[in-house]
């Protein structure tokens, strides 16, 4: 090894672990690889001292290094702007203590205009960025030639990007970069998967580097305890509380045993929720608890890391915005609120404790609805199993697709047939069609296939085998939008006098009338006015208790957990209470286990009750709510198909409830045939017809695939004249361009990623290997009760929609009539 | 009624609302629409966004297929013709033209509104008589944008595009454009096939007659 780099690290009192060694030796050798290892265990340099040995080879001694700053060699993408500032800092560090002649810079869509102009006369040695902002390198016809020196792409995290359209994305970027020089060498950064050897593929392609790859894995074991806080007694515990305050007093009474903690929530409406609680009970705590989650303004976010990172701070309330990479040594101790939803998911929240070291991590979980308690057990079994969960690639999204040949096409254009094969060296592509590929390009040079639908159009221009980009505006146009990171419209939150909060998104600012409050970062504010995208508020005088909710936090159950649930259950049905968790779950199961019935893994579990609103039917299919809510839609169209009726659905991790006015009468045999896995996808996608959910998934892919230019405060006025609605698009393509193959692609996302059908079609092939146990319910089982008292999710109908509307008006009418 | 149609009485005239989007003045037989916004789609084609051309043939079909049905002598939109100066494609134009020399006998008026301004307006061959708003023709004041005060006159506008949210109890959420009937207020839905939508929030004392698959549905009880 390098003198100069082992002294660097005997200087940092570190000795190489044998995985980091194996990195860099693989990196010399030429391989490409993934390394996957638990946060906090040197990953980063495990992949940086393979290109810095590389260079040190040939310029052993310092004084005849070169005094010009060496030409970018290395790429390091990262999946969150949040994380570039701190990987920047981290690869400085050897960089400046050796005094090298190479310089690390980072580039994300928050870089300011006056860096990206010097950045584009001069790229520094080691380039940090995202891959939208990669991609919108790609896009500049000059960036063959400065990337000329390259050698090596890290990325990061790539666990996050797997089985997202940003990793597809990644994924097409790296085949570009390949293309240009096949001997780059790829690594990737990961946590642990159930498919490293799938996700290592996906990183690399199906081309040749794959045959040198290498997986390496840290063998390093780290410590890790699971606590949960147990509610005193079960009497005052909600079955469906949606949020565990009661157990608000012990939360506190374990914040202040250490000097910092990191609370984690599922939603951003519960960090709001959790931190005005804390900061009711403890006012004197007032300067030293902290929110952090993101829609919060990006200066309040960093404001928060640099405190958790000099530890002068008692707790930060947060979601997933701090799941992530960031190292903050002075955490001692994580707090989670509600369920783990996942085993890796816990784990890498878990890891963000007990930095230092040979520390332990720390995990206190406070459970929200007494089931969870059964949740918390099963994840602290399936970690000591190992059973991680996988990430699942996406297969061919046409609409990414679609944006990168663009974005291809302004980067000095491409021809056929070399891209197409470079197209189909990546993963998730290795299989598209002809019909496809003739689609996408007709899409981008025609604006589809119906001839007599696009005259004049011209994105791309097709000349002869070359297609390339020509009109100024449509160059300016498709840079601003690139990127496959969608979300519902969002707001600008600012004070009337200027000051900017963050950002709502604008369902929530909807439902509210001038002069309501609401909670926000913290603060109690009024809602003064909306204009141009802003909605302008000032401080509520009195405290408010409506929190903003965001549609993303809705995380499902993972398979691997459920499974893991199921199992703790039927141990419980047997009378095994092995667990604190479980023991205090206990009285509430056997409540289940009087009224109604535990089911074991090899039963499927049918309540049902009469009440004055109608018949409720609860079905325990233990899938996860994603999986739910597909079979929820597809038991209440089968039933309805045979006799038109309106149903009410409601689901969480655990099952579904179908609520109808008049009684279902149907038996065991019925029930099983509701859920048979035959002709799942021809049914689901005639319910897709009657409801709304390819329309909504289509918002996301229209606007990747550039049809909608979302905007930005102070657009030009002539950009504005293009905005329009996704459902409008929808409508207009349903109408005049059916054979649209982005609306197979919505329909399609929808059943794989919406509803899982993967995921449907294993539950639904397991229920009918089980045995059906249908109960009668005299009161609600505990089990039912949270479907019960949840708020309804969806709504389906076989009914018409206009009928539907005008039973709507004769009902108001009579009953208006009696008053 | 009728074909899907709805008769009321407003500022003491009867006025026909078609679900075709439009406002039928029998009295006067004269056809009212708004905010067709044509060559918005070629407007985004210019820019690169694909949208079919023909959602405008079907605006320009359902414009005939009222005319005739009533056989209106006078055509009155109001505002909005051109989407913008982008979208006055060959197309567009000629699709136009010809529709027009179909109906050269038909009178046309058009009240500018704000795309008018930054789009231009019709080329003079097509023969439509452009006026500024507010446009009286009694007892109704005519405008694109509604008035921001209460008008003394009647007046029926444009520009808002509007259209209203149906909740039921249940969670089912739907829009639905709509014609809106305020006091001395009346707004057109947009009559474009291609065109977003704004919702209204009605207070007690408006009507709202929603325009549904083929026929108007008065919503005004459901006005919470």
């Amino acid at each position: 090894m390098n003198t100069l780099w082992s002294k660097w690290f005997k200087k940092k009192r570190w000795r190489p672990f044998p995985f980091q060694e194996e990195a860099w030796l693989a990196y010399l050798a030429g391989q490409s690889g993934l390394i996957h290892a638990p946060t906090g265990l040197g990953k980063t340099y495990a992949v940086w001292g393979g290109p810095i040995l590389e260079w040190l080879a040939p310029h052993p001694d310092p004084k005849h290094w070169p005094e010009k700053i060496e030409p970018l060699r290395i790429l390091w993408i990262t999946p969150l702007r949040a994380l570039a500032n701190d990987t920047v800092e981290s690869l400085r560090a050897p960089i400046n203590d050796l005094n090298l002649p190479w310089t690390v810079d980072l580039r994300t869509g928050d870089t300011s205009a006056a860096t990206r102009r010097h950045q584009s006369e001069k790229l520094p040695t080691a380039f940090v960025t995202t891959p939208e902002s990669l991609s919108l390198q790609l896009s500049r016809p000059s960036s063959r030639e400065k990337f000329g020196e390259l050698r090596c792409i890290i990325v990061d995290e790539w666990h996050e990007l797997l089985g997202t359209k940003r990793g597809v994305q990644t994924e097409l970027c790296l085949a570009r970069l390949r293309q240009w020089f096949p001997s780059l060498r790829i690594w990737g950064l990961s946590a642990t998967l159930g498919n490293l050897p799938q996700a290592l593929q996906v990183l690399l392609g199906t081309g040749a580097q794959m045959g040198n790859a290498k997986l390496i894995s840290a063998q390093v074991e780290k410590r890790f305890e699971l606590h949960t806080l147990l509610p005193r007694s079960m009497d005052r515990f909600p079955w469906a509380g949606h949020i565990g305050l009661t157990l608000l007093p012990d939360v506190i009474a374990q914040i202040e045993k250490v000097r910092t903690t990191l609370l984690f929530t599922n939603t951003r409406s519960q960090t709001e929720i959790w931190f005005q609680a804390l900061r009711d009970a403890r006012p004197d705590w007032a300067d030293q608890i902290a929110l952090h989650h993101g829609s919060i303004d990006r200066k309040m976010r960093e404001e928060v890391e640099t405190r958790l990172r000099a530890g002068t701070i008692k707790c930060v309330v947060c979601t997933s915005s701090l799941d992530l990479g960031v190292d903050f040594s002075p955490v001692e101790q994580i707090i989670q609120v509600g369920g783990p939803k996942g085993v890796a998911r816990l784990l890498q929240r878990a890891g963000r404790s007990g930095h230092q070291p040979g520390a332990t991590s720390k995990i206190y979980c406070v459970p929200a609805h007494a089931f969870e308690l059964c949740e918390f057990a099963a994840v602290r079994d399936a970690i000591a199993a190992g059973q991680m969960e996988s990430r699942e690639p996406i297969e061919a999204p046409l609409d990414v697709l679609s944006q990168h040949l663009v974005t291809l096409a302004l980067g000095g254009g491409f021809c056929e047939p070399a891209i197409r094969a470079e197209i189909q060296s990546t993963f998730a592509y290795r299989h598209l069609r002809d019909d496809e590929w003739q689609w996408v390009l007709d899409f981008i040079t025609r604006g589809g296939t119906a001839l007599h639908a696009y005259p004049q159009f011209h994105r791309v221009v097709k000349n002869g085998d070359d297609y390339s980009v020509t009109e100024p505006l449509i160059a300016r146009f498709h840079r601003m939008s690139i990127g496959t990171i969608t979300s519902d419209a969002s707001l600008v939150l600012k004070f009337l006098h200027g000051r900017y909060l963050g950002t709502v998104e604008e369902w929530f600012i909807a439902r509210l009338r001038p002069g309501d409050g609401f909670s926000f970062a913290g603060q109690s504010l009024e809602f003064v006015r909306m204009r141009d995208m802003t909605v302008f508020v000032r401080r509520a005088k009195k405290s408010a208790r409506r929190v903003p909710q965001w549609l993303g936090g809705k995380m499902p159950l993972s398979t691997q957990l459920a499974r893991a649930v199921r199992e703790k259950l039927a141990a419980a049905r047997r009378g095994e209470f092995t667990s604190p968790e479980m023991r205090a779950l206990a009285p509430v199961l056997n409540v289940q286990s009087d009224w109604s019935l535990i089911p074991n893994p090899d039963e499927l579990l049918i309540e049902w009750t009469e009440s004055r609103d109608g018949f409720h039917y609860f079905i325990f299919p233990f899938a996860g709510r994603l999986a739910h809510e597909g079979l929820a839609t597809l038991v209440a169209h089968r039933l309805s198909r045979m006799s038109p009726r309106s149903f009410t659905l409601t689901m969480n991790d655990y099952g579904f409830s179908l609520t109808t006015p008049t009684a279902l009468d149907l038996n065991e045999n019925d029930w099983k045939l509701r859920l048979s896995p035959e002709r799942l996808v021809e049914d689901l996608l005639d319910c897709l017809n009657a409801t709304e959910l390819a329309r909504r998934q289509f918002r996301e892919i229209a606007r990747i695939a550039g049809l909608i230019f979302q905007g930005f405060p102070g657009a030009p006025k002539s950009m504005r004249q293009l905005q329009t609605s996704s459902s409008l698009f929808y409508e207009v393509f349903n109408q005049y361009d059916p054979q649209n193959k982005l609306l197979d692609q919505a329909r399609h996302e929808v059943i794989e990623r919406q509803l899982e059908v993967r995921r449907l079609q294993r539950a639904l092939a397991e229920a009918q290997a089980m045995q059906v146990r249908l109960k009668k319910l005299a009161r609600l089982s505990p089990l039912a009760f949270p479907l019960w008292a949840m708020w309804v999710q969806a709504q389906v109908s076989t009914e018409q929609w206009a009928d539907r509307v005008k039973r709507m008006v004769t009902q108001l009418e009579i009953a208006a009539d009696k008053k | 009624m009728k074909n899907g149609e709805r008769e009321i009485f407003w500022g003491g005239e009867k006025l026909t609302l078609l679900p075709e989007r439009a406002v039928w003045w029998a009295r006067q037989k004269t056809m009212f629409i708004a905010d067709p916004h044509f060559g918005k789609a070629s407007a985004f084609r210019f820019a690169g966004i694909p949208v079919p051309e023909t959602s405008h043939d079907d605006d320009l079909h359902r414009l005939e297929k009222i005319l005739q049905r009533h056989r209106a002598k006078k055509l009155v939109i109001l505002g909005d013709f051109f989407h913008a100066k982008t979208g006055r494609s060959e197309r567009t134009l000629m699709a136009f033209q010809e529709w027009r020399a179909r109906h050269e006998k038909l009178e046309i008026i058009l009240v500018l509104g704000n795309h008018d301004r930054h789009a231009g307006g019709p080329p003079p061959s097509w023969k439509i008589q452009c006026v500024p708003e507010p446009w009286v023709w009694e007892p109704f004041t005519w405008a694109h944008h509604p008035p921001k005060l209460l008008s003394e006159n009647f007046v029926l506008a444009g520009h808002v595009h509007p259209a209203f949210d149906l909740h039921e109890r249940s969670g089912l959420r739907a829009t639905s454009r709509c014609f809106y009937f305020g006091l001395r207020l009346a707004i057109l839905p947009a009559f474009g096939g291609f065109t977003g939508k704004h919702i209204l929030q009605p207070v007690r004392g408006d009507q709202i007659f929603l325009v549904g698959d083929g026929e108007i549905i008065d919503a005004t009880r459901l006005i919470r």
